[in-house]
């Protein structure tokens, strides 16, 4: 449990249950990092951190209505002088190809955090085509990308990819398999 | 009355509001007119409105514009119940509504909107009170008036005609190229919010 704060995927008991250490590792990611402005659609996969961002209220925490949406909304935010985080499914890369591909060329980075990835831990037939979208994409763009392995990394990742959106004012992305984020 | 009208009109209020403009022929009369470091033109469908939420969130202090048209908000209008749920007070999106996806090819391809789709109607009931459908030059006048200096959201919908196509230039050009205008957005942003 994350400092008293339980956090589970639906409102039934019977919803997969979060590792605490991962949520909290997310969390402390983000404010090590200097993220101010997070926006996400809700999945499966980073809920738990979406819910415990919302609770904690220290990250102003935006919910859109499609991730392409709320990459343009986070980029916008950049341009303010933000340090955003996009948080989404791994399919929602595959929707955001255009605004990804405008965020280059127009010099307006975001952090993405995306759950799922092509090769670890999908066992499920209907995330196919999630997984058939997220990685291409990011290939595609030329956006690098980093698949998380085990929690102890979370922190790290989040704060070093950060200074890679700012010092090359490049999108980059964390990508979240579920045994990382979920308990088995 | 056609966008070039109510541009010049906008144009006048701005007065260093961030504005993201679509794609089309919108771009040319505020490039003309009222240029500023806080412009993003030719901004991709349907990233006009979400992209200026992101300022309008980022940025409270400030007003902000987006400045639609009915086929670029069409292809992403999700985003009016985001802007719902939020109620930045500082965005404006102002949308003209010619009924057709005016700038590509001969022009004659129709929009939803010459069809019965109200985009005023999809604004109100994304949870955006404020929005209004203005039809000639003076009430477009008032309505922009009456966005910049009262609380938002605001929803305006502009129906103009396509007499702006005539006047568009043959070689277009724009005082800023996109891979610079996201570096003079955030560096004239940075400034303006930290002055030395």
């Amino acid at each position: 449990m994350a400092a008293g704060y339980e956090v589970r995927a639906g409102a039934g008991a019977t919803g997969p249950r979060y590792r605490a250490e991962a949520l909290e590792a997310f969390h402390e990611g983000f404010r090590a990092a200097g993220i101010d402005f997070a926006v996400f659609l809700p999945d499966s996969m980073l809920d738990g951190v979406e819910q415990l961002m919302l609770a904690r209220g220290e990250i102003p925490c935006f919910q859109c209505s499609r991730e392409d949406e709320g990459v343009a909304m986070a980029m916008g935010a950049f341009l303010t002088g933000k340090r955003p985080v996009a948080l989404m499914e791994g399919s929602g890369i595959g929707l955001s190809g255009l605004v990804l591909a405008r965020g280059i060329v127009q010099r307006t980075p975001t952090l993405i955090v995306a759950g799922h990835s092509s090769t670890l831990g999908e066992r499920y037939d209907y995330h196919g085509a999630t997984r058939l979208v997220a990685e291409p994409v990011l290939r595609a763009l030329e956006i690098p990308y980093h698949v998380l392995f085990d929690v102890s990394q979370i922190r790290t990742v989040v704060v070093q990819a950060q200074h890679t959106v700012e010092g090359q004012r490049i999108p980059v992305a964390i990508l979240v398999p579920p045994f990382v984020i979920r308990e088995a | 009355m056609n966008r070039i009208e109510v541009l010049a009109i906008l144009a006048e209020r701005r007065r260093g509001v961030p504005l993201v403009i679509g794609p089309g022929l919108a771009n040319y009369p505020i490039a003309t007119l009222a240029d500023d470091p806080l412009t993003l033109y030719n901004m991709d469908m349907p990233y006009v409105t979400p992209m200026a939420l992101g300022i309008a969130l980022g940025w409270p202090e400030r007003r902000v514009v987006a400045v639609e048209g009915d086929g670029s908000l069409l292809a992403g209008p999700g985003v009016l119940a985001t802007v719902g749920r939020y109620q930045p007070l500082n965005l404006i999106i102002l949308v003209f509504d010619n009924g057709a996806y005016l700038t590509t090819g001969s022009g004659r391809a129709t929009t939803a909107t010459r069809h019965g789709t109200d985009i005023e109607a999809l604004g109100r009931a994304s949870g955006i009170a404020r929005a209004c459908t203005v039809e000639q030059i003076a009430g477009a006048r008032a309505a922009l008036e009456r966005a910049f200096e009262e609380p938002g959201p605001w929803l305006l919908v502009a129906k103009v005609d396509t007499t702006d196509r005539e006047q568009a230039p043959r070689s277009p050009s724009l005082p800023v190229a996109v891979y610079e205008a996201g570096l003079r957005f955030r560096r004239a942003a940075l400034e303006q919010r930290s002055p030395a």
